[in-house]
């Protein structure tokens, strides 16, 4: 069938069978191999985005039913330079990813979060991941890239993101636990 | 090939007429977090997936006033996330919203429904005992009437329900419970997020001008097979004055009752203690007392 819907803010129509997943068409019929499968059974995380600006698990919503709705991929958060954006340079920048499979996934439960309070305490961040799994980083470095991601966005300066991509050596000095 | 074909509902007549086509094995998409993983599973689970998600109605959370008092009314299609967004549910029933709040993590919550939770009828669903604590009633359309059932009636036993081939569950109602009530949700899970619930206690109680028990209400959830009021260990407190001394025997009493469904089970071991634990616990907080256990 026909699935006609707004992907990252472009308009887009594809050919896809009713019956796969929104995660599946994401990956294998638009070759968008950010969104990661792992556990396929809505347990992991990994393969969240944003459908109307809600977070869900791509892997437990049939393809059709992004029909005429708006999905938010991690192809579709970067800087206004192409680079990371200020959520994804603080990840970099604190150590919060390892083996990065979960990473798109958290990126998304954070916008999410950060989208609704820029206000979050410690433990709404760690609700706020919680449907995340991440067997690398024991968390830690990933609440606190979130937490001073919200803290810079409150003083304005997420709306003027002017970090290069390249890391700053701010992240050489992270020591891994 | 496509297993099944997809069509999204407008309206509740529009999904009705849609799960009554003749000749098409139609099902439900509500949340989509439990029938995605059974159409996996299941190939030949059903010609059409009749998605209800965006039908404007079934996510209405109201207050109605009739005859019979002043009632909530949840619509099926309301995520957990609706639910507990609502100051309605939280002001008149908050151990519907804890419940719903215990659901899986963000994104569970985002996609799950009370309908399909209590459609789908899983042993373990969190908002089962809360419903059923509330003497929550089932609204069902079929294409030539309306019914209503009592949740605790209409789900009969995990997986089952009394819902009509080609009936729709269309909302969730609850009478507010009486002034000076209030209500707790526990949940004994493996870990805080995304856990299956091992055991769940719904209860909720107030007292009298005289400091008695007027009123108890207790539903544990993932204990007997059928979610029901334990109205043994209810009468026991009835007209009593609260003390921890009384939730403790309630606790006990509770033992019995899930017992005498049960019989000894591979798990009794594991779930007496911990029910008989968890329903004095529940109602030392729902009658404001202090657990001594937990403070020493």
């Amino acid at each position: 069938m026909k699935i006609e819907f707004t992907l990252n803010g472009h308009p887009i129509s594809v050919e896809a069978p009713a019956d796969i997943s929104l995660l599946h068409l994401l990956r294998d019929h638009l070759n968008l191999t950010g969104t990661k499968e792992g556990c396929g059974v809505g347990e992991c995380g990994a393969c969240s985005v944003l459908l109307d600006g809600r977070l869900v698990n791509s892997c437990m919503v049939l393809a059709p039913q992004a029909g005429g709705r708006e999905v938010v991929t991690i192809e579709g958060i970067r800087g206004p330079d192409g680079g990371p954006n200020d959520l994804q340079q603080n990840f970099i920048d604190y150590g919060a990813v390892q083996c990065g499979y979960c990473i798109p996934g958290m990126i998304l439960a954070g916008e999410a979060l950060l989208a609704k309070t820029l206000t979050p305490d410690r433990a709404e961040i760690r609700e706020a991941i919680a449907g995340n799994l991440c067997r690398c980083t024991g968390y830690q470095q990933i609440v606190d890239a979130i937490e001073v991601t919200a803290a810079d966005r409150r003083k304005g300066a997420g709306a003027t993101d002017t970090r290069s991509p390249i890391p700053s050596p701010r992240s050489q000095e992270v020591t891994h636990g | 090939m496509e297993r099944f074909s997809y069509v999204r509902a407008e309206s509740i007549p529009h999904a009705v007429t849609l799960l009554n086509a003749p000749g098409v094995r139609s099902r439900v998409l509500a949340g989509g977090t439990d029938l995605v993983l059974l159409a996996r599973e299941q190939r030949n689970l059903c010609d059409r997936v009749v998605d209800i998600t965006l039908v404007p109605e079934l996510h209405e959370i109201r207050r109605v006033t009739n005859g019979a008092g002043d009632h909530v009314q949840i619509g099926a299609g309301a995520t957990f996330s609706e639910i507990v967004a609502s100051a309605l549910v939280r002001e008149t029933a908050p151990l519907l919203s804890d419940a719903c709040h215990s659901v899986g993590a963000t994104q569970i919550r985002n996609m799950g429904t009370l309908g399909g939770n209590v459609a789908n009828a899983a042993a373990c669903a969190d908002s089962l005992p809360a419903l059923v604590c509330l003497d929550a009633v089932a609204h069902v359309v079929t294409p030539t009437e309306e019914l209503a059932w009592p949740v605790a009636d209409f789900v009969t036993r995990p997986n089952r329900t009394q819902l009509p081939p080609g009936g729709l569950l269309t909302a969730l109602s609850y009478l507010v419970p009486a002034r000076g009530s209030r209500g707790v949700f526990l949940k004994l899970g493996r870990r805080n997020a995304m856990a299956i619930s091992r055991l769940t206690v719904a209860a909720l109680g107030r007292l009298d001008g005289q400091g008695r028990i007027a009123e108890v209400r207790i539903a544990p959830g993932s204990a007997t097979p059928h979610i029901h009021r334990f109205s043994q260990t209810e009468a026991h407190m009835l007209g009593q004055a609260p003390s921890v001394a009384l939730c403790q025997e309630a606790g006990q009493a509770a033992v019995a009752e899930m017992l005498e469904v049960t019989g000894k089970r591979w798990s009794s071991e594991f779930k007496e203690p911990a029910l008989q634990a968890m329903v004095a616990r529940a109602l030392m907080s729902v009658f404001n007392l202090a657990d001594e256990e937990q403070l020493a």
